[in-house]
């Protein structure tokens, strides 16, 4: 058990498990329309998984 | 590449290219802090006279030594030698009404009219957009569009025309088509409600916050604030949308802070208190000349705003709320793979924006800039050098990103907004950069908090 460090997320990015296949939502058409943060879209992979 | 910072007493390291988030102690914090500065020796004979034991250097060392082995800390750029995906249209934003029934004095659509003459678009427009999004849809099986303006709602009959259409031509192509409003809420009565309850229309509702914010800048033609009815209307379709039993939309609640409201977590409060559980509030696009423009000098404002807000979102979620403030959810376990967050928002290859009179622009943001116009949805070629400037304008295009502990996260901002103040799409704001950077601390940090409350 790690004393010093504490590993909140341990992302799957570099697993390629989703390998860009451009489903799911595009960012804009979100809720935001003016300053573009990708990182909390969905990936619609994981959600229908 | 790591980046360390602190928030609400709290030690964060984010791994940058791993997108892994630590916590850790004062003594990790002071090795990896010394080791980013590249004096790893200094570390050890700093700290040893800060009186931990050479023990205890030893195992957090030892941590840190297992976590780069995990590929988590300190990871290497996975994804230097980048090829973006080629151009597919994968959604469109149609630009139904070129006209509004409020004149907000921030509007980047100059009034709705995008400085051009107040028009709706046609029937035939509108499909022959649809005809277009589903022509140049490649493989994706999912496609969107979004209704936007001006008012989306002055031209109702072509939104419900459209979507009726648009679900006829998917089904024949096998194509999913989801759609998205963004409406001022002025005309959003019982019977467009129904519509887009029934439809599983997702909507955007726009709000400032709290009223003498609102009507500071969003009011009628006639100068008089809109916040009483839009409040009114919002509150309406939010206890439809809670009622409503079959399958829907989402809906968020979403404004805009200038520098006329500093203290925009007092916003998303008060937003919270009507009940509201899916806020978003942005930073206004402006020209600096723009007397509410965000400046330089209004940042430390801003950041700490940000801390407010963040401190303001965990306590509404630890007391059993379920509330969302859209750029704190970055999900770093199951979000957007490597390849959605190098391509952004697709501006001019996989999204494009069409006026009211069909003609095609990169994003709803470009329209009017005469030099960015790709065609018509009618017909003809596009310009492939312009499409292909969009394509390429990824992080690894952008010097400024490439070095930024943020790129994947961003994703190298809004294509538009570095146009707009630096006349290049490759180069990104620095203002805007900087604010986002400080939200991404507050989203991490929110994040990091939140596994507590779980």
């Amino acid at each position: 058990m790690a004393k010093h460090i504490k590993t909140i997320t341990r992302s799957r990015l570099l697993k390629r498990e989703h390998t860009g296949c451009g489903e799911c939502q595009t960012s804009c058409q979100s809720a935001c329309k003016t300053s573009c943060t990708v990182g909390n879209q969905t990936c619609l992979n994981t959600k229908t998984k | 590449m790591i980046h360390c910072f602190t928030l609400g007493g709290v030690k964060l390291v984010y791994d940058v290219h791993s997108h892994s988030l630590h916590e850790v102690d004062d003594l990790a914090w002071a090795l990896l802090y010394w080791e980013l500065y590249q004096e790893p020796e200094r570390a050890m004979s700093v700290l040893l006279t800060e009186g931990y034991t050479g023990e205890e250097i030893g195992e957090a060392l030892e941590e840190i030594a297992r976590l780069r082995a995990d590929r988590l800390l300190c990871t290497a750029d996975p994804f230097s030698g980048y090829e973006p995906p080629a151009f597919v249209v994968k959604a469109l934003c149609l630009n139904v009404a070129h006209n509004c029934n409020l004149s907000c004095r921030y509007c980047f659509a100059g009034a709705g009219s995008l400085g051009q003459t107040a028009v709706l678009m046609p029937s035939s427009t509108a499909r022959q957009a649809v005809d277009f999004l589903l022509s140049h849809s490649g493989t994706r099986q999912n496609v969107e569009i979004d209704f936007f303006g001006g008012e989306p709602l002055l031209n109702m009959p072509v939104v419900e025309a459209t979507v009726a259409y648009a679900r006829e031509r998917g089904r024949a192509e096998g194509k999913e088509i989801g759609f998205t409003i963004t409406t001022n809420a002025v005309l959003l009565d019982e019977h467009i409600s129904r519509f887009l309850l029934e439809n599983g229309i997702n909507v955007v509702l726009s709000i400032d916050g709290r009223p003498e914010v609102h009507d500071r800048l969003r009011q009628t033609h006639g100068g008089k604030g809109s916040h009483a009815q839009v409040l009114s209307h919002i509150m309406q379709y939010l206890q439809r949308h809670r009622e409503w039993s079959g399958p829907k939309g989402y809906c968020y609640v979403r404004g805009t802070f200038t520098r006329y409201n500093l203290d925009f977590a007092q916003d998303f409060r008060y937003l919270a208190g009507l009940g509201i559980d899916e806020i978003s509030l942005e930073p206004v696009v402006a020209r600096p000349t723009d007397d509410y423009s965000l400046r330089g000098e209004d940042l430390s404002a801003v950041a700490a705003e940000y801390e407010r807000l963040a401190e303001a979102y965990l306590e509404m979620n630890a007391g059993g709320r379920d509330i969302r403030f859209f750029h704190f959810e970055i999900d770093l376990d199951g979000g957007p793979c490597l390849p959605k967050l190098l391509s952004g928002c697709g501006a001019g290859h996989s999204y494009l924006a069409v006026t009211a009179q069909g003609d095609l622009y990169p994003c709803h943001q470009f329209i009017g800039r005469e030099a960015y116009r790709l065609g018509n949805v009618s017909g003809g070629s596009l310009p492939t050098e312009l499409i292909e400037q969009f394509r390429t304008a990824h992080i690894y295009a952008k010097p400024k990103c490439r070095q930024c502990w943020a790129k994947f996260l961003c994703s190298g901002g809004c294509q538009a907004h570095c146009h707009l103040e630096n006349n290049n799409i490759l180069e990104p704001p620095e203002l805007a950069c900087q604010m986002m950077r400080q939200r991404l601390e507050c989203a991490l940090y929110v994040r990091s908090r939140k596994e507590q409350l779980l």
